[in-house]
């Protein structure tokens, strides 16, 4: 059979089109810049090391087009189940009706690209050059090249946001692509909760781009939670990317249970010392999804920690991935990081691939990080069945239980319980033995 | 009537035949004690009765209360009231102690028809049985039997059994692993139970348990064939005598 030809650079063409789209002239050098970068790496493929085991292929061969509409309806029943603010992008674009702000005090404030002026916008230049200049990011320069629309999110100093903010991002239509963009900037000493939805309207099938940048200033509190749960036979590709001073906290955790084809990647720069960063999640595959979590963790000043539990669950032919690196720099002595990936597969054919690294160039630390595969074994459910639960009853609870261990990380109680009920709809819709 | 009438048993474990034309009768209320050396297939007639997969049937019956429990499945059987306390009790991680107890109570009011347990009302039931047993409130907050010393397991075996009020409870190896203070709480708390509507099954290589717990009936498994019965001067006489007859009698 012969090979559909791959796009020397896919989506190209839609770029110059993105240009004249919804930014002006200002996007159009960020994006000309964006694309030169983009072009100077180039696609990923199967010899580029950090894609071995989730390959783009499908995506690069696919027929995309810019989305053109920005309004739709919230599939509530895909979102994270919470009563809270919410900002509500459709297709990479704020959808100002559909979000709910009212509640949200006034210490922090929401800027949408669209709404403001060229000489505004200068400002984020800035913020694009540092996030750009990290190298090997071929699909956050695509991001930029292709944006219809960024939102920053700041929280003055000092400030504690009560309730947390909900980002919703839909995907609606066939055969697009988009490419959300959130920057958050967090003041020094403020706190903050939010949680990212990516949903997508019933039947589309979309590729979806999101990049997620954040900074975290000195003695800040921010958990930052993720539920991917996109349209069965979409594409999500994001890019997580913290950057963390000096005695901050950031919690952060995934929960991929949606998309055919999944990359949740989350970087998180350790700056400053005295840094808490939890780099947590938990996946959830059934049929031929394939769900990649790529961490890495840049340990840069003394005596910050980092902590990674992930756990997955995996039935018919469906993949994980887990990539994990931590780097730790000659001078961050005293950090102490640990990092765990445990898979359990419910089925023969499906498969997980775990690469934890360690690359560190200090003497003093404490770095740990194991894997483990297995299955749930049947004198477990043998044990539950002998005391009259029944055999689905009782896989639901093991799985369940086996999930929990990794979402009970999660600091913020009732997001935990809310990814929990995610979780359980999960099992009961997807665990029926086959 | 017998509450379980156990006929002609065979039952293969992987193609082996471990079970070879088992009999027995227990009546309500009454203790029978399945002795036997290892390998003898004593553990095998706990898995086929509690109903195990990979214990298959090839010949004869078992009739609980009247009905056949071959063709139920395991959770049907714990609900129709037959209890196992496992030997090897399993840790069960992330599945709080308290948790697994109201899904099983429950699952068994559902089977019956009945509606479901008010919480707190389940959580003041469980305690003043846990408390006969002298199991804290943190063992049943803790993951079911996850870091439990040898004791601890089994002791949660019998409060689960003390709980689930069965009708037949088999007891397999109950004794191994314990030290004689466990042994002695442990018996207790089977003793605690022991009723006129309450039948029990004691599988166990040594006398030492039969000590604590007085059977009514002894009987002695080897080679899957109950070779003899009798009272509880039986258990006392293999006590003394050691398995060797049985054994010289397959050679």
């Amino acid at each position: 059979m012969a090979l559909q030809p791959v796009a020397k650079l896919p989506f190209e063409g839609l770029i110059a089109d993105a240009r004249s789209h919804k930014l002006g002239k200002w996007h159009s050098k960020l994006s000309e810049r964006a694309l030169e970068q983009y072009a100077e790496i180039g696609w990923p493929g199967p010899k580029t090391e950090s894609w071995k085991y989730t390959s783009l292929n499908k995506i690069a061969s696919g027929t995309f087009s810019l989305a053109r509409e920005y309004s739709a309806i919230v599939p509530e029943d895909m979102i994270m189940p919470l009563t809270c603010p919410r900002l509500v992008l459709v297709n990479g674009v704020l959808n100002k009706e559909l979000s709910n702000l009212e509640q949200l005090i006034g210490n922090l404030s929401i800027t949408s690209l669209v709404d403001i002026e060229d000489h505004q916008k200068t400002f984020f230049d800035d913020l694009f050059k540092s996030e750009e200049s990290k190298g090997d990011l071929p699909l956050t320069y695509l991001n930029t090249a292709i944006l219809s629309d960024a939102v920053m999110l700041e929280i003055t100093e000092g400030s504690k946001c009560e309730l947390p903010l909900h980002i919703i991002s839909i995907g609606s239509g066939n055969g697009i692509t988009f490419a959300p963009r959130l920057i958050v900037n967090v003041g020094i000493g403020a706190k903050v909760d939010f949680i990212e939805s990516h949903v997508g309207c019933s039947d589309s099938v979309y590729f979806s781009n999101s990049v997620t940048q954040l900074y975290l200033g000195d003695n800040s509190e921010v958990g930052h939670y993720k539920l991917q749960n996109d349209s069965r036979d979409s594409s999500h590709i994001s890019l997580t990317r913290a950057v963390i001073d000096d005695g901050a906290s950031y919690d952060n955790f995934t929960m991929s249970v949606g998309a055919k084809l999944s990359r949740n990647e989350v970087r998180a720069h350790l700056k400053g010392s005295g840094v808490e960063c939890c780099i947590n999640g938990a996946y959830l595959g059934a049929a031929d999804q394939h769900i990649d979590n790529t961490t890495f963790i840049e340990h840069q000043a003394e005596g910050s920690s980092s902590r990674e539990v992930f756990k997955g669950v995996l039935d018919d032919t469906a993949r994980g991935v887990f990539q994990g690196k931590i780097l730790v720099h000659p001078e961050a002595q005293k950090t102490d990081g640990y990092q765990m990936n445990r898979a359990m597969l419910l089925s023969d054919k499906a498969e997980i691939d775990s690469k934890p690294e360690l690359e560190i160039y200090a003497d003093d630390v404490r770095c740990s990080h194991g894997a483990t595969v297995g299955e749930l074994e049947d004198e477990l459910i043998f044990y539950l069945c002998a005391r009259g639960i029944d055999r689905e009853s009782a896989r639901r609870m093991l799985i369940g239980a086996y999930i929990s261990d990794a979402i009970d990380e999660v600091k913020n109680i009732d997001i935990r319980s809310s990814i929990q009920s995610v979780a359980e709809n999960w099992l009961k819709q997807n665990l029926y033995e086959k | 009537m017998s509450l379980l009438s156990i006929r002609d048993l065979h039952a293969t474990v992987g193609g082996n035949e471990i079970l070879k034309g088992i009999n027995l009768e227990i009546g309500p209320g009454e203790i029978h004690a399945v002795m036997g050396p290892n390998g003898s297939g004593k553990s095998t007639l706990s898995y086929v009765l509690a109903g195990r997969e990979g214990y298959e049937v090839t010949r004869g019956t078992i009739a609980f209360k009247g009905k056949d429990l071959i063709d139920l499945a395991a959770d049907e059987r714990a609900n129709e009231g037959v209890f196992l306390a496992f030997q090897y009790p399993v840790e069960v991680p992330g599945v709080v102690g308290m948790t697994f107890l109201r899904e099983a109570y429950n699952a068994k009011l559902r089977y019956l028809g009945k509606q479901e347990i008010d919480a707190m009302e389940f959580l003041k039931f469980v305690r003043s049985r846990a408390k006969t047993l002298n199991m804290s409130d943190d063992m049943l907050k803790r993951a079911v039997n996850v870091g439990f010393s040898g004791g601890e397991k089994k002791r949660n075996e019998i409060l689960q059994m003390a709980v689930l009020e069965p009708d037949l409870a088999i007891l397999d190896e109950t004794d191994s692993g314990l030290d004689i203070d466990a042994l002695k709480l442990v018996s207790d708390g089977v003793n605690e139970l022991r009723s006129e509507n309450r039948s029990m099954l004691i599988i166990t290589h040594y006398q030492r348990l039969l000590n604590y717990i007085q059977p009514d009936h002894v009987h002695v498994l080897a080679h899957g064939k109950i070779q003899r019965s009798g009272g509880k001067e039986l258990a006392l006489e293999l006590e003394a005598k050691g398995y060797a007859e049985f054994s010289e009698e397959a050679a």
